[in-house]
């Protein structure tokens, strides 16, 4: 092989090069370190050459510690409602409002406003709203001569609340994903259904769900890798409380490094918690690409049958 | 001739003395120093944020000051500790810190400063500070380990410390012939009859909010009543009688309480209060500043106060700040000087004027202060009293602190079982110190 090929091999790896350099530095250092720590007992006041290496100890006893198998499946709960809440009203808005309306523009403007709203901000507005004698929900209940509610004083009612409030902030973005998927469709599609006489609902179930299930998948991934490092809204609404009824697992974490002081500890959770999002991401893209490779089978055997 | 001699002498003596007093300047060596110190926002350092120009009048000294909101300036020191060289050359530090620093070998011991003539003031009187402040706050290394005792030594000054007072509505209390509370049991009756009389209005506001809140109002009854979270082996006892009673007490007076009151945290119990929602508080000292501040108050000269009330013993909390050298600090020498100055007799009474939380006996019952704060002399009364152990200054106590705080929670939310969730704790909590090595010569 002449040196002039072999030049020409390297080339596009010196090309990629300071792209890898800096994903090495910015990416995989980072988690490495974490990594490191979460098998160290460390706390703030040593630096990390100074902790004691306890091998997979804080792993152990994560596994047998109570307060974080409850917080693991607050935060499986709190992730499964809101997402399943915010699909089913993101992608019905979206269907409802896909047409022409007057004023359409500001409407959907208005829409989106939640998720410009930053998360401190949102939480201390619900927690002015779910106020037991001066917020809205409770005086409009006693007004209509109803008992009040407990929003925040009650672990059902508190997880309740916290999920309204998540609901309330990013349904919106489930909205414009879904909206702009469904602007995109081919028109083609839906005019033929159209004259094949299917019914509005035959067009939304058979034409424009499967259709835009790609983007949907992506947005589904997208809010579940969210709701379970949601922290902000929950820390100021309830701070974990009462008891652990809502301390979901990125408020453990805090509350594992700043008062508890266990940085080994804190790091040893956010792994698991990076390994089961991995674990959802992985499974949710093998299921589209099983899902992919069913339909391009099924599609080369129509066009088989066509031949 | 001879009263003329006299008068030569005694001029020659004047002159002699008041060259002493010239040359007797013990911050010469250090004029024109600066001290970078990191203070807390807080409003006994909001008051000697007033104070610190006279420093540097008086000294020559100069102070730079960096003030943090109260969890970052942890952060920040937790950082700023660690380095070979630091920036502080004087922190102000919470309880638990004292734990942490002290153990990590980052404060500077004392002694080798008061030992050093040309630093310490012979009038600085130590004997004036308030006990319960300088055992909580100061002293490490004696007995448990964190507290006083014959091998414990000096790390750190109260400075911003705060103990525990109840503050009750006078206008209520005259209104029904209400006896101010003296004893637990009374302000336990007290606290669920108020409502009756006076419907809408909670007894007592308490913090009840899960986790630190919850934590905190129940260890301020478990002294009184008796109990402690360990025993002197460090086998947890707060599933014992006096724990149930504390327990029971602090569910009473949540229920009792004002609507919402199973979620109030320190502002919220304290907002309660101040709009004139609840007819009792009882919660740190730093809190009084505001009650006669008629921008957050509603209850403007309607608030008297009293000790904290005695169950089988007398003990109010002992908590808030101290001031220490870290060991990397640039300039100890002059930081030293700075702190002494601080905590001493002049300074305390002019920043307790200023609004701050005294440290000094002296200052609470100095007749200038208790003019313009007449709530000082009953302060300095309850200080006596002033238990520095009234909850574990250790490393691991974070951990057992938030454990606690959330089964108290789930004992006044949702009705959990109060001795077999104490028990539950108690179990946690051994595991906990078992693994942090306290049953190392017991086992």
């Amino acid at each position: 092989m002449s040196v002039a090929i072999k030049a020409n091999r390297l080339t596009p790896y010196l090309f990629l090069a300071p792209a890898g350099i800096i994903l090495i530095f910015a990416l995989l250092y980072p988690i490495g370190y974490m990594v490191y720590a979460s098998f160290l007992d460390w706390s703030p006041s040593q630096r990390i050459g100074q902790a004691e290496f306890i091998g997979l100890r804080n792993y152990i006893n994560l596994m047998s510690d109570e307060a974080f198998r409850e917080s693991f499946w607050v935060t499986i709960r709190f992730a499964a409602v809101v997402v399943t809440l915010e699909m089913a009203l993101g992608v019905g808005l979206a269907l409802l409002l896909d047409r022409n309306i007057p004023g359409m523009a500001v409407l959907r403007t208005v829409f989106i406003l939640p998720m410009m709203i930053a998360p401190i901000v949102v939480g201390l507005m619900w927690r002015y709203m779910y106020h037991p004698t001066v917020g809205i929900f409770n005086r409009t209940l006693k007004d209509m001569g109803l008992e009040g509610i407990p929003w925040l004083s009650d672990s059902t009612w508190s997880f309740i609340a916290v999920v309204i409030a998540d609901v309330w902030q990013w349904t919106p973005f489930i909205f414009i994903l879904a909206l702009a998927a469904m602007q995109s469709l081919p028109r083609s599609a839906l005019e033929a259904a159209e004259i094949d006489g299917a019914s509005e609902w035959q067009k939304i179930i058979l034409i424009k769900l499967p259709l835009m299930m790609p983007v949907l998948i992506v947005t589904l991934l997208l809010r579940l890798i969210d709701a379970f490092k949601v922290l902000e809204v929950i820390l100021v609404l309830t701070n974990g409380g009462p008891g652990l009824s809502t301390e979901i697992l990125a408020l453990r974490i805090f509350r594992t490094a700043q008062e508890f002081q266990e940085l080994g500890e804190a790091a040893a959770m956010s792994n698991v918690l990076l390994m089961l999002l991995m674990a959802i991401t992985i499974g949710m893209f093998a299921y589209n690409r099983v899902q992919e490779a069913r339909a391009a089978r099924q599609r080369a055997i129509a066009e088989k049958g066509d031949d | 001739m001879l009263s003329y001699l006299k008068t030569t002498v005694c001029a020659a003596a004047g002159l002699a003395m008041a060259a002493t007093s010239v040359i007797a300047d013990p911050y010469a060596d250090h004029r024109g120093e600066t001290l970078v110190v990191n203070f807390p926002a807080h409003p006994h350092f909001d008051a000697v944020m007033k104070v610190l120009p006279e420093f540097t009048k008086e000294t020559g000294i100069n102070v730079e000051v960096d003030q943090l909101q109260y969890l970052k300036m942890r952060e920040r020191q937790t950082l700023e500790l660690t380095k070979n060289k630091g920036d502080y050359d004087l922190i102000a530090y919470v309880v638990f810190s004292k734990a942490d620093y002290v153990y990590a070998d980052q404060l500077e011991n004392l002694a080798r400063y008061f030992m050093n003539p040309k630093l310490a003031d012979p009038n600085f009187d130590a004997e004036d500070l308030i006990d319960g402040y300088v055992a909580n706050i100061g002293v490490a290394g004696g007995k448990k380990g964190y507290l006083p005792g014959p091998t414990g030594s000096l790390f750190g000054l109260p400075f911003g410390s705060e103990t525990s007072i109840l503050g009750y509505r006078k206008d209520i209390f005259e209104k029904h012939d209400l006896k101010v509370p003296e004893t637990y049991d009374e302000l336990l009756e007290l606290a669920c009859l108020i409502p009756e009389l006076e419907p809408g209005m909670g007894g007592l506001a308490s913090r009840a909010a899960s986790g630190h809140h919850a934590s905190h109002a129940f260890l301020l009854h478990l002294a009184p009543l008796g109990g402690r979270i360990f025993d002197d082996e460090w086998n947890p006892i707060v599933d014992n009688e006096a724990g149930v009673k504390a327990a029971e007490a602090l569910k009473k007076i949540v229920n009792c309480g004002a609507e919402g009151s199973k979620t109030f945290g320190f502002a919220e119990a304290g907002a309660s209060f101040l709009q004139g929602n609840s007819a009792m508080f009882l919660d740190s000292t730093v809190f009084a500043g505001q009650v006669n501040n008629p921008d957050k108050s509603k209850v403007v000269g309607k608030i008297g106060w009293a000790p904290h009330p005695v169950g089988v013993r007398a003990g109010s909390q002992t908590g808030g700040f101290g001031i220490g050298i870290p060991k990397n600090a640039p300039n100890k020498d002059a930081a030293f000087l700075l702190m002494q100055w601080l905590t001493s007799k002049e300074a305390d009474k002019l920043i307790a004027l200023a609004g701050g939380n005294p440290s000094r006996y002296s200052t609470h019952a100095d007749p200038e202060v208790n003019e313009k704060f007449p709530h000082m002399e009953t302060f300095g009364e309850a200080l006596k009293n002033a238990d520095p152990d009234w909850r574990p200054i250790i490393p691991v106590w974070g951990k057992i602190n938030a454990d606690l705080g959330t089964t108290l929670s789930k004992i006044i939310v949702d009705d959990f079982p109060i001795q077999e969730s104490l028990e539950g704790v108690s179990v946690r909590t051994r595991a906990l110190m078992d693994e942090a090595g306290y049953y190392t010569w017991t086992q």
